[in-house]
């Protein structure tokens, strides 16, 4: 090879990375926030990221084009995110990170907001003067932080008390009432595996299952004290389930929400507690037209108790489209929207105004749906909910494994620093 | 299979008495020529400078390559390593904290408790697919029929994903729908309905040692297998005729000559185990309580879920630093002995 050759060799080289290195800068930089707003009016087109697949993302489909034929300045694009929660919240955070103006607007679970309004990544709703009246207010609590509003009820789902109407003829109205009604049923009917199943897995699905029997007890999932003797007692009462009554297999230790539909669909047990869902899903022709869902039953000194799960609607605090955005989440949380993609999906509508006669000829359960929502109890609002929820998640699991009956009051007694430290506004390792 | 089958079927060492085929291969280097002052003469030496810049150019976008997708994450990841970097709390700013992130890891029970189970399973998991990989390569070196076919179809727990392997054992070890339990069933009816995954710690680690390793035995297996291929046949028949019994052979002359291979097999294998994470995040996501996270998985949780990248990154660094070290040991160990 010749000196020139090796030198034009150079040349490409050089050329090519710096080529690379220009292309690679300017993808980091893309992200670049605008500040400069534009007027609702003015043709545009904004980002819509949502974890909807299948038939509910078909439905935001739907919805969308409506949405532009009403609106014919605003185009909206959907990018779809994972459906996996971890996944979904990492591809956003990425987004936030590297200061990026879209999505302008995006789907959040109920426990996002917080973190989120804390990180300065969600524009606060102040603005808009939302009527926050029209929607179920526990829903709103989950979006509102430090008494600013940050994010949208979209979808409510509220877990709470199944029970086979056939077989438990009239409802439960206390905990232990529960039990022994379970035990009643395993009696009478063999073709039962277990009294009652719940999500007791390493995951996040353990929380709201403790929170649907929280309140019962008088417990409060408040992180700066969660030792108290209403957690305990609730705490103690699912761990029971399993080693003292026995009316819970152990197999329960690794069943999320659709392993405890399974047993309920399937005939094999009378109790569940799981969110709405159940009732969309195929039964066995034995529990088909049998199915109750109520909040579960207070104990003495406790309110009837249900968990929030829910989806909510934000915008980006970097986007310059916040105008046709907030334009977007009021069409999306409109009553006629919200009772068609009930009727659709059978997504629980956040407004109280959306469960409607048509509704409910078309899915007679939407009623209990309803009548839950006014129990449920939201997640810890705070920015550190992860971090929160993966100590509950191994403190749960701990309990769940032992068979000692002062498992619950020993790890809440030994849990109780850490998560309140974890929670707390200012970090304890800075 | 790409194994080679005839290696050494000759009865002698491939090319003994003949020189290497590198030597053969490569032209004899010519002294330079110097002019009379001693120096080498320009052309010649423009050549070679030419050719070594080709070289860099040539390597040149890997290098930048590399360096923008290892060196830069890891340069930044020892700078997070000693500041306060934590999304939860984005809006303070990134102070350094010296080895603050490193006492808060050491001081802490829960990563002290890891690094123990990691150790632990490490340990266990590399003698266990040691020996029965060994034991399986040993079966397939010997001819039988069908040899071909089990020789490949033992690999394909390896070609398997792991995240698909860890949940396939998941759903084999799930108390209601799975057949392990079923299996049990079958010889006593209380095993019929074990939880293992989230109530028994022991229970859950043999759930979890089991799925890992029916995917990597094959791995250490066919890697020894393709070490034996290449002993001498007749290193094995002078052995014989000294009267050497087959445990002597094995332990003289098999053991000896597959140590390359060995070292190979054992410093992959403790790099995977050290670093152990799907299979376990899959499984039990760390549990019953934290009984069963890893190292990697506590460094996942700070990173990921905690958004930690101060504490996370000091986690991810003595991991690194533990992989150095055990690959720095392993390459002493073997190293062959210098004549």
């Amino acid at each position: 090879m010749s000196i020139n050759r090796a030198v034009r060799w150079r040349t490409v080289t050089v050329s090519v990375g710096a080529v690379a290195l220009a292309a690679g800068a300017a993808a980091c930089s893309s992200g670049g926030g605008s500040s400069s707003s534009v007027a609702a009016s003015a043709p545009q087109t904004i980002v819509f990221a949502e974890s909807g697949l299948g038939t509910e993302g078909q439905q935001t489909q739907l919805a969308i084009n409506a949405f532009e034929k009403a609106n014919p300045n605003i185009k909206v694009s959907i990018q779809v995110l994972s459906p996996n929660s971890t996944t979904y919240l990492s591809s956003l955070e990425h987004d936030f990170i590297s200061g990026s103006s879209t999505p302008d607007v995006f789907e959040s679970d109920v426990t996002y907001p917080a973190k989120f309004a804390q990180a300065g990544w969600v524009l606060p709703l102040t603005q808009f003067s939302v009527n926050t009246g029209q929607f179920f207010s526990t829903e709103v609590a989950a979006g509102t932080y430090n008494g600013t509003l940050y994010a949208m009820p979209w979808f409510d789902n509220p877990e709470g008390l199944f029970y086979r109407t056939d077989l438990i003829k009239t409802p439960p109205t206390s905990p232990a009432q529960v039990v022994s009604d379970a035990e009643a049923a395993m009696k009478t009917d063999k073709s039962l595996k277990e009294g009652i199943a719940f999500e007791a897995d390493k995951y996040e699905g353990a929380i709201t299952a403790f929170l649907t029997v929280d309140s019962a007890f008088g417990g409060k999932l408040d992180p700066s004290n969660v030792n108290t003797p209403g957690n305990v007692a609730a705490l103690k009462w699912l761990h029971d389930d399993i080693y003292v009554s026995k009316i819970a297999p152990q197999a329960v230790t690794s069943w999320q929400e659709g392993q405890v539909q399974a047993q309920f669909s399937s005939g094999y047990t009378p109790f569940a507690i799981d969110y709405p869902f159940v009732e969309a899903q195929t039964s066995a022709p034995a529990v088909q037209g049998h199915i109750g869902y109520i909040p579960f039953p207070a104990g003495p000194g406790g309110t009837p108790g249900s968990a929030l799960g829910g989806e909510m609607l934000a915008i980006n605090a970097k986007t310059a489209h916040a105008a046709a955005a907030y334009k977007l989440i009021q069409y999306l949380t409109s009553p006629s929207v919200e009772t068609a993609r009930a009727i659709a999906v059978g997504d629980p509508p956040s407004l109280p105004s959306a469960y409607t006669s048509a509704l409910y000829a078309k899915a007679p359960y939407f009623q209990n749906v309803k009548a839950l929502n006014n129990y449920a109890a939201p997640r810890p609002v705070t920015p550190n909910y992860l971090q929160v929820s993966s100590d509950l998640q191994t403190l749960f699991s701990s309990v769940f494994a032992s068979g000692s009956p002062g498992a619950a009051s020993a790890a809440f007694a030994a849990g109780a620093a850490s998560i309140k430290s974890d929670a707390a506004a200012t970090p304890g390792n800075s | 299979m790409a194994l080679n089958e005839t290696t050494g079927a000759e009865g002698r060492p491939a090319g003994a008495g003949r020189p290497s085929l590198v030597k053969r291969l490569t032209p004899p280097r010519k002294p330079p020529h110097r002019n009379r002052h001693g120096r080498p003469k320009a052309i010649g030496h423009a050549r070679e400078t030419g050719d070594r810049r080709l070289g860099y150019m040539l390597v040149a976008p890997v290098v930048i390559l590399l360096l923008a997708i290892t060196a830069y994450p890891l340069i930044y990841n020892i700078w997070n390593a000693f500041h306060f970097d934590n999304l939860s709390y984005g809006n303070l700013p990134h102070n350094f904290v010296g080895w603050k992130n490193f006492t808060t890891m050491f001081d802490s029970p829960q990563w002290v408790s890891a690094l123990e189970r990691t150790l632990v399973f490490t340990v266990v998991t590399i003698v266990f697919d040691v020996i029965v990989g060994l034991g399986l390569a040993l079966m397939m070196n010997r001819p039988f029929r069908g040899r071909g076919f089990l020789r490949a179809s033992i690999l394909v727990p390896w070609a398997m994903p792991t995240v698909v392997s860890a949940v396939l054992w998941k759903t084999m070890f799930d108390p209601s729908a799975g057949f392990v339990d079923y299996i049990l069933g079958a010889f006593h009816p209380a095993w019929s309905g074990l939880a293992w995954l989230n109530i028994n710690t022991l229970r859950a680690w043999t759930a979890i040692f089991i799925a890992d390793s029916w995917k990597n035995i094959p791995f250490v297996a066919i890697l020894l297998l393709a070490g034996l291929q290449v002993i001498p046949n007749d290193v094995y028949e002078a052995a014989r005729m000294d009267g050497a019994s087959w445990w002597q052979s094995f332990t003289r002359v098999t053991l000896p000559l597959l140590k390359p291979a060995l070292s190979v097999a054992l410093i992959f294998r403790t790099l995977q185990a050290l670093l152990v994470f799907d299979v376990i995040y899959i499984m039990t996501n760390g549990g019953p309580g934290n009984s069963t996270e890893s190292l990697s998985y506590l460094s996942y949780n700070t990173f990921i879920i905690n958004t930690d990248f101060g504490l996370g990154g000091a986690m991810s660094i003595i991991l690194v630093l533990l992989a150095l070290a055990v690959s720095f040991i392993y390459v002493r160990a073997f190293r062959p002995a210098t004549s």
